[in-house]
């Protein structure tokens, strides 16, 4: 099992060089000189900035020289992690990152452990009651919450949960209040959930309509498999069926999908964070866009790229553990 | 109970599905008695009725579409349409026993193959853990797997077809059951697996003295391991005899075509012959005697057409559901 | 089990000489939550079509010193004649194609009906250019409801929601519904009702638009790599792998920071940034047409391969394709929503759903749930719709395509 961790981390190479070759490729591609870029549409920049944006990009690249240079030289230094300075904070990005993406992963973990504990359960019962009032109800409402657009879903959240207008019962913004710092633990550690408790909604929500789906419909092709009837025929009773037979080969594709949601959640996170102001990754980047600070972007999408192959290696790692069809020895 | 022997006596089973497209009566009046450690074949086309039936005695038939809408199936004297649904878990695996006819999708692939044996006798059976992995091991001995220890920790997907099929076996004869119900379970298999397995299943029946329910679409097989026969056509029984009785002299037009049909050795000609026409459709079956379209007796004959033959005895052991059959009418 | 086997049976006879579009129509309609939905579509099609009559601040005819005027036509833009043409060919296809299904042989249909597409086409692009060409830009900056009231015109008919969505009123902005405002206005004054109407021809041209090029994208690289297979197949997959490694919202964003804001550029990069998943399917498909006889016949004939590729093959494995194109509508939208909602999409005074969204909360940090439900509604009502149309699809082209991640 080792070495097929081992040769899926060499086979990720390649892939991670590619995602810092796009990264590169849009960041030249992009039209007009660092400093008016920066600037934006209609903007001004004092002299002091537009050295400061100067100085970054030949630090990172040095602007002179051939592309591939550039590209070697970037390369070099973002192997080592270091993507050079924030424009807008006048900190390194990497600090910067390392501050933000435990929060981000943190989100994003529970959201996940919510989506499943809740998803499976469901998901089974549906296709249990297939084609009865239950499901049917079900199918709908899961329908219509995979469709609703978490902006909508936040900040009517925002409005009636979290201000003067309606109720007051959960903080609008931030992680912690302002006087969380002076709370011994636990209530320190109460403080953050409840300021987690909306944010982690809004996650959930999409995931977990469309991680029900796929396992009501896993769950129904399973139902009516061969083995299935074997199980019956040897006298097992309905619930050992449908858990020991049934469920445990639908978990198989189930646990596939986590590469779909991975990277959903984490764009996801972007909007989340902007409407709740939560200090993570997804913020990170929203600002980064605002203000243009360059290598903040190219920061955070070659380190999203790297969190999502992780966790599809995971995911790998998980459907081979789970599939017996699956050895370790078969390659890619 | 022990009356003359018999081990398993159907009587008037009917079984229909209720689709979107209409209801289905896929099986109708059906009924036949299987004896003590005899084999009882169950023959027709595709789509007739036979699997329904076989999968109604241990109650099987999906319920959403499905219904047992009538009939007994009287078992060791009690009546297992009757029985609660804890009960009839009980007689499943336990007293009767089945095995599929793909051996391919039958078998879970994410249990070993030990795992799936030993689920079926610690159900049945008080025993331990480890009583049970020796006990499967020496199943897949007697069914003829070589390195059973070895084997029985395999996955499925490691085995060929004609092993999987042995697995089946080994797991629905751990229990011992009195009556093993085969649905087709050579289909699928290459021509010289077909008959080991054949062999391995008249090899258990000697030892165990089980009764084995034979469904199948083979001629070649009913005559060979099969001591009674029954023929089906659309849903309904339409001939009952013993095996040589019935390649002798078959009474039903359908069963004289079928063997018409059989390619004879010495036979020179240009065309076998075939029955014309084709297997009605369930949810459009014809008036009368389902057969008569297709029937050289009875295509133009008026009560063909429009009374339906129940099956009555004909002789001793003999049924038949035909007019012109010899001896319906009496 | 005999039930399934009679109800295909029944089906198979019912289906005889039927054309696959037909057969794919019939089973669609079938379920009226689908019929719904497609209904809603069209809906929404004819909202965008017509918005500058729905909603105009312009009147359609008003009098002035005795003299006719028709303000609300000569005002009209190049984009709204490129619509109207594009909607009338639309229809007028829609008409041939029933009529190619009466009149014209089977056989042959498919050859006239891409003959048809080639025509409607180049002349709604055509007309297009012309029209950016020649229509003229008019900047008319009139009052007209001021010069009703005052008295000085007479004999004005005004849309039913006599707003532009352009004009700006500051002193009624963040007025929450009223008789005046049905929905409310926005920060700036502008009606919401009126924006949101002409904001669904951003959304919905952003949406298709968006859709097309990564469908084209995602066919041709899908096809050759399915139909090479080998090397070719390898090196590419890996840069679709590349592709699908970051997550694709970062990747938008991340384009989106290096490039000027326009609607084009937010066509185009959802668009180059969605494809992977078509050329998937497209190269699953190819893959298992590869090796049928009617293509090693093709190849015998000597076919040039682009003939084989898009005439022979690519018709029999589109269906995929054409489920994930409508699902990628409602997520294209829901992504220029997004964008717009963050700041990085279309700028005011172009309307856009995702940008009413974010003035949710006012300057005041007041609550504005007018413009936060109604413009979230309808992205939700859009989103659910095209997504219902295209389950619908995917249950009347192939039930097995359910299992298809």
């Amino acid at each position: 099992m080792s070495t097929y961790i081992v040769r899926r981390l060499l086979l990720m190479i390649p892939t991670l060089l590619g995602i810092t070759v796009m990264v590169f490729a849009i960041s030249r591609i992009a039209p007009g000189d660092p400093v008016s870029l920066a600037m934006g549409p209609g903007g001004q920049m004092d002299a002091e900035r537009a050295a400061d944006v100067r100085k970054a990009r030949m630090q990172l690249y040095g602007l002179d020289k051939p592309v591939h240079i550039q590209y070697g030289r970037w390369l070099w230094r973002v192997v080592r992690f270091d993507f050079g300075d924030s424009i807008k904070h006048h900190r390194p990005v990497i600090e910067l990152i390392k501050e933000r993406l435990p929060i981000t992963l943190t989100l994003n973990l529970i959201a996940f452990v919510i989506i499943y504990v809740v998803s499976l359960p469901l998901g089974v019962l549906a296709a249990v009651r297939h084609k009865q009032f239950f499901d049917r109800a079900s199918s709908v409402a899961l329908f219509m919450l995979w469709s609703l657009p978490s902006m909508l879903v936040g900040q009517m959240l925002i409005g009636y949960f979290c201000g003067p207008t309606f109720k007051n019962w959960f903080p609008p913004a931030g992680l912690s209040s302002n006087y969380a710092d002076q709370l011994p633990f636990f209530p320190w550690l109460a403080d953050r959930l409840w300021h987690l408790v909306l944010p982690v909604f809004c996650l959930t929500y999409a995931g977990f309509a469309y991680l029900t789906k796929q396992v009501r419909a896993g769950m129904l092709d399973n139902l009516q498999a061969d083995y299935v009837r074997t199980a019956r025929a040897k006298g097992l009773s309905n619930w050992a069926v449908i858990f020991r037979h049934a469920f445990r080969n639908s978990v198989i594709p189930v646990i596939t999908i986590m590469a779909t949601l991975l990277p959903m959640m984490l764009g996801g996170s972007v909007i989340i964070e902007r409407i709740f102001s939560v200090p993570g990754m997804g913020l990170l980047a929203f600002e980064a866009v605002t203000t243009r600070d360059y290598n903040v972007v190219m920061a955070v999408a070659t380190i999203g790229g790297l969190m999502n192959l992780i966790g599809l290696l995971l995911a790998d790692i998980a459907y081979a553990i789970a599939d017996p069809r699956i050895s370790f020895e078969s390659s890619v | 109970m022990n009356k003359d022997g018999i081990l398993l006596s159907i009587q008037g089973l009917s079984v229909s599905f209720f689709t979107d497209e209409g209801v289905v009566k896929a099986v109708q009046d059906v009924g036949f008695s299987i004896k003590r450690g005899k084999t009882f074949a169950l023959v027709g086309e595709s789509g007739c009725g036979k699997s329904v039936t076989a999968l109604s005695i241990m109650r099987l038939v999906p319920e959403p579409p499905g219904k047992i809408v009538g009939g007994e199936i009287v078992f060791e004297g009690r009546n297992l349409l009757a029985l609660s649904e804890k009960e009839i878990r009980r007689v499943r695996g336990n007293e009767v026993a089945m095995i599929f006819q793909e051996p391919m999708t039958s078998l879970n692939p994410v249990y070993t193959v030990g795992d799936q044996i030993v689920e079926a006798i610690k159900l049945h059976q008080k025993k331990s853990t480890s009583e049970a992995w020796a006990d499967a091991v020496e199943m897949l001995r007697k069914v003829g797997i070589a390195d059973s220890a070895q084997r029985v920790r395999e996955y499925p997907h490691q085995m060929s077809g004609g092993m999987r099929q042995r697995v089946m076996i080994a797991m629905a004869a751990s229990c011992e059951p009195v009556l093993l119900i085969a649905d087709e379970p050579t289909t699928a298999l290459d021509v010289t697996i077909q008959a080991q397995i054949l062999d391995l299943l008249d090899e258990l029946q000697r030892q165990n003295g089980m009764s084995i329910l034979l469904i199948t679409h083979d001629l070649g097989v009913v005559a060979e391991r099969a001591e009674d026969v029954a023929v089906m056509y659309a849903s309904r029984i339409v001939e009952v005899a013993d095996s040589q009785e019935l390649f002798e002299e078959p009474l039903h037009p359908y069963t004289q075509g079928l063997l018409k049909s059989l390619p004879q050795l010495g036979f020179s000609g240009k065309r076998l012959r075939t029955i014309s026409g084709t297997v009605p459709e369930p949810l459009h079956f014809p008036s009368g005697c389902k057969f008569h379209p297709r029937c050289p007796i009875g295509c133009g004959d008026r009560r063909c057409q429009t009374v339906e033959p129940r099956l009555r005895e004909v002789e001793a052991g003999r049924c038949a559901a035909c007019w012109y059959a010899k001896g319906y009418e009496k | 089990m005999s039930s399934s086997a009679t109800g295909k049976q029944s089906q198979a006879k019912a289906n005889w000489g039927v054309s696959y579009g037909e057969m794919v129509w019939r089973e669609f309609v079938k379920s009226r939550l689908s019929a719904a939905s497609l209904i809603f579509v069209v809906v929404l099609f004819l909202l965008a079509i017509f918005a500058p009559f729905l909603a105009n601040d312009k009147p359609f005819v008003i009098r002035v010193d005795g003299r006719l005027h028709f303000p609300l036509f000569r005002n009209l833009r190049p984009n709204d004649y490129c619509v109207f043409l594009a909607a009338t060919v639309g229809i007028f296809q829609l008409l041939l194609i029933r009529r190619n299904r009466r009149r014209i042989d089977p056989s042959i249909r498919g050859a006239v009906f891409w003959r048809q597409i080639c025509i409607s086409s180049s002349t709604i692009l055509i007309g297009g250019i012309l029209a950016f060409v020649f229509v003229p830009r008019r900047l008319d900056a009139t009052d007209y409801k001021a010069l009703v009231a005052s008295g000085e015109a007479s004999d004005a008919i005004f849309a039913p929601i006599p707003y532009g969505y352009a004009r700006t009123e500051l002193k009624l902005r963040e007025q929450p519904p009223s008789r005046r405002h049905w929905l409310g206005t926005d920060d700036v004054g502008s009606d919401v009702l009126c924006r949101l109407i002409h904001g669904s021809r951003i959304s919905l041209s952003v949406g298709f638009v968006a859709v097309g090029i990564s469908s084209v994208i995602g066919i041709f690289v899908g096809a050759i790599l399915g139909y090479f297979g080998g090397k070719v197949d390898f090196v590419g997959m890996r840069i679709v792998e590349i592709m699908m490694a970051i997550p694709t919202f970062f990747l938008i964003i991340t384009i989106v920071a290096f490039f000027p804001r326009s609607l084009l550029n937010i066509m185009i990069i959802i668009g180059i940034t969605s494809w992977t998943g078509d050329a998937r399917f497209i190269r699953a498909e190819f893959f298992k047409l590869r090796r049928q006889d009617f293509v090693q016949a093709a190849v015998s004939l000597g076919l040039p391969l682009r003939s084989i590729l898009f005439r022979h093959m690519l018709p029999n494995g589109i269906a995929p394709v054409l489920v994930n194109a409508t699902f990628g509508i409602a997520g294209a939208i829901f992504i220029e929503a997004a964008l717009s909602f963050l700041g990085f999409g279309v700028a005011p005074p172009t309307p856009s759903w995702g940008q009413m969204l974010s003035l949710g909360v006012g300057t005041t940090g007041r609550f504005l749930w007018w413009l936060t439900l109604f413009p979230g509604l309808a992205i939700f009502f859009t989103v659910m719709a095209y997504n219902l149309v295209g389950e619908a699809l995917r249950d009347a082209i192939d039930p097995r395509l359910r299992k298809a991640v």
